[in-house]
């Protein structure tokens, strides 16, 4: 589904992808860890077609189609999702009128008919029970006055609207109480599907102790270093990212990518 | 009558001429005014023909039997229609473009105001006048400037309002011009004990418009709210200035504008508030915002605040910004295409300045006027 390889990235003329490849199929969950200032947001921005990137080298293919050409809108309704790790508060626009508006602009391009306001409502009520997120969050404006982990149930409501294929997930856990973050893990888990691929970006462990994924990979000065198992988390979580740094050799690595 | 008048002369009749042209007032506006005080008009016609079109703009299901059609500043019997306003309200004409409104008690659908302005075949002015007393009750005035694309035209509507005490006068002025006109509108209202002044502006379009708005709360307890925005581009040039003063004790004002220009547009506000000695208990909030879509476009914003008395409440706020980019990318990440995020994001900026439209047919209006100029065009 999806295929990165050997992605160079720039941001404000400073590298930050440097060599990033990376392979997920439809079904899998892959977790992307990585210490502070790795380029873990930086991947999934330039995946989701955040202005301000710049592509210098590598490629980025997803369902057969080159990603990188797709404006931001053509690639939410190819399926790509990105949960933002800090949700835009977006004052004035109703947050039930901006879903509905997204969701019949992603049908409109794949040809399906729009949902009038009771279809989509119907939808809107099943998904928020999952997440256990209030009604009246739906007659706010989008974000608007809400608390960090409101935020946070948000974006993943948003996902169990919108069905994307791609779902990536940008320290979704950060900021979030346990509680919290159980209703997201919650969140994802339903919507694990061998249709769908997700790439979640976290910091910590701790989140995949409930998002159990297939692959877990190590992001380091902008590559991946180190692939494995969901073990290979709790050997991070065991040993800090000092370790992964120790065995990463550096020459080798870019040989390879360039 | 049809005497052929110099821009110069006109202006200065309004206070806006050569001499006016230096006042602080008129500063951002200079070229804009120095253009039309070069030209010359001549008398526009009261009698010009109007097509359908430009009807089928004003004539509301929900306006009529309460409308009174003013051609070129004078009004129009054949295009009023005032059949049922009833006998709250007496509206006199006096001499040539002079105008008097007397309302007794609460009006029960709001009065229609519509002003044309028509061209010529050569640069045309008109000039009209129009008093407005409310003695009792409540009342809603629309005010809606329209007009036919052209040779220029330069119309001038100064108006005096009177809210007596207790009074509720609610004034909402749509302004949807072509190019081609000019407007020079001022409004000198005063405001009594306990009475409350509404005003809501809509500015779209023109060549040159500017809004002076002088408000006297006079007695104890007096209110005024005013909200605008106006959604500029091209070379269009909008200029508002808001001098409210608080005159006697316990007075409140509360001022939300917004502004919105794209292309080459221009807009000015200017908002004062003048606190005078002795009007303690005064609460003055002033809050502009404005939004440049363009990187030719300029809005100057000025809140002015000026307190004389001792226990007052006053809070004022004016930026100049431009379309949130995160707030625009987070939209386009779900799927909303950019032209659409942007018009939703614009759209949301300006509705704040909409709030008080009392009529949900007229917000509806208001956002049908506004919605095709929100996009931008980011030239």
């Amino acid at each position: 589904m999806l295929k990165i390889e050997n992605l160079h990235v720039r941001v404000a003329g400073k590298e930050i992808l440097k060599g990033l490849s990376l392979s997920a199929n439809a079904g899998e969950v892959h977790a992307i860890m990585g210490p502070n200032g790795a380029g873990k947001s930086t991947l999934g921005n330039v995946l989701a077609g955040r202005e301000g990137y710049e592509v210098t080298q590598g490629s980025v293919v997803y369902n057969g189609k080159n990603l990188l050409e797709l404006e931001p809108e053509q690639r939410a309704a190819e399926g790509v999702f990105l949960a933002f790790q800090y949700p835009v508060e977006i004052p004035g626009v109703n947050n039930t009128y901006f879903l509905r508006a997204a969701l019949n602009a992603q049908r409109k391009v794949r040809g399906e008919a729009e949902l009038d306001s009771m279809q989509f409502l119907k939808r809107v009520r099943e998904k928020l029970a999952v997440l256990h997120l209030k009604d009246e969050l739906l007659h706010r404006a989008v974000n608007e006055g809400f608390s960090g982990g409101e935020k946070k149930r948000n974006e993943i409501f948003q996902m169990a609207l919108l069905e994307p294929r791609l779902a990536i997930l940008d320290e979704t856990d950060s900021g979030l109480d346990i509680d919290a973050m159980k209703l997201v893990a919650d969140g994802v888990n339903a919507m694990r599907s061998p249709d769908r691929a997700f790439l979640v970006v976290t910091h910590y462990q701790r989140l995949l102790d409930y998002i159990v994924p297939d692959f877990v990979h190590v992001l380091a000065d902008g590559r991946i270093v180190e692939s494995g198992d969901a073990s290979l988390a709790r050997k991070l979580e065991e040993h800090g990212y000092a370790w992964v740094a120790e065995r990463f050799v550096p020459g080798q690595i870019s040989a390879g990518a360039a | 009558m049809n005497a052929v008048l110099s821009g110069n002369v006109l202006l200065d009749e309004f206070g806006s001429g050569d001499a006016r042209a230096r006042d602080e007032s008129w500063r951002y506006s200079k070229p804009a005014l120095r253009a039309l005080a070069q030209q010359e008009f001549i008398a526009a016609d009261t009698q010009a023909t109007l097509s359908a079109e430009l009807r089928e703009r004003y004539e509301w299901a929900h306006t009529q039997g309460h409308r009174a059609v003013f051609v070129n500043g004078a009004f129009s019997t054949v295009h009023s229609d005032l059949s049922e306003i009833g006998k709250a309200i007496a509206i006199r004409h006096e001499q040539p473009n002079l105008c008097v409104l007397t309302i007794s008690a609460d009006l029960a659908a709001p009065l229609h105001l519509v002003y044309l302005s028509i061209p010529s075949p050569a640069p045309s002015r008109w000039q009209a006048s129009i008093e407005v007393h409310l003695y009792a009750g409540k009342a809603h005035l629309i005010e809606q400037h329209l007009g036919e694309a052209g040779a220029d035209v330069l119309g001038a509507l100064t108006s005096t309002t009177q809210v007596s005490a207790h009074a509720e006068l609610q004034l909402t002025t749509l302004c949807d011009l072509p190019d081609s006109v000019s407007l020079y509108r001022r409004i000198q209202a005063t405001v009594e004990n306990g009475a409350t002044l509404r005003t809501t502006h809509a500015l779209l379009g023109g060549r040159l418009q500017r809004h002076d708005l002088n408000i006297e709360l006079a007695g104890m307890q007096a209110r005024y709210e005013s909200r605008g925005v106006f959604v500029l581009r091209g070379r269009q040039h909008v200029d508002t200035h808001l001098d409210v003063r608080h005159i006697a004790r316990d007075t409140n004002c509360d001022i939300v504008w917004r502004g919105v220009a794209d292309q080459r547009a221009r807009g000015v506000f200017h908002g004062a508030i003048t606190v005078a000695e002795g009007a303690d208990g005064a609460d003055a909030k002033l809050s502009n915002k404005n939004l440049l879509l363009s990187a030719l476009a300029e809005i100057d914003t000025q809140p002015v605040l000026e307190i004389y008395a001792d226990e007052v409440k006053a809070a004022h706020g004016a930026t100049v910004g431009q379309l949130d980019e995160r707030a625009l990318f987070y939209m386009r990440s779900r799927g909303i295409p950019v032209d659409e995020a942007r018009r939703l994001l614009v759209a949301a900026f300006c509705d704040v300045a909409l709030d008080r439209v009392p009529q949900a047919v007229l917000r509806e209006h208001i956002s049908t006027l506004l919605a095709p100029r929100l996009a931008g065009t980011g030239a």
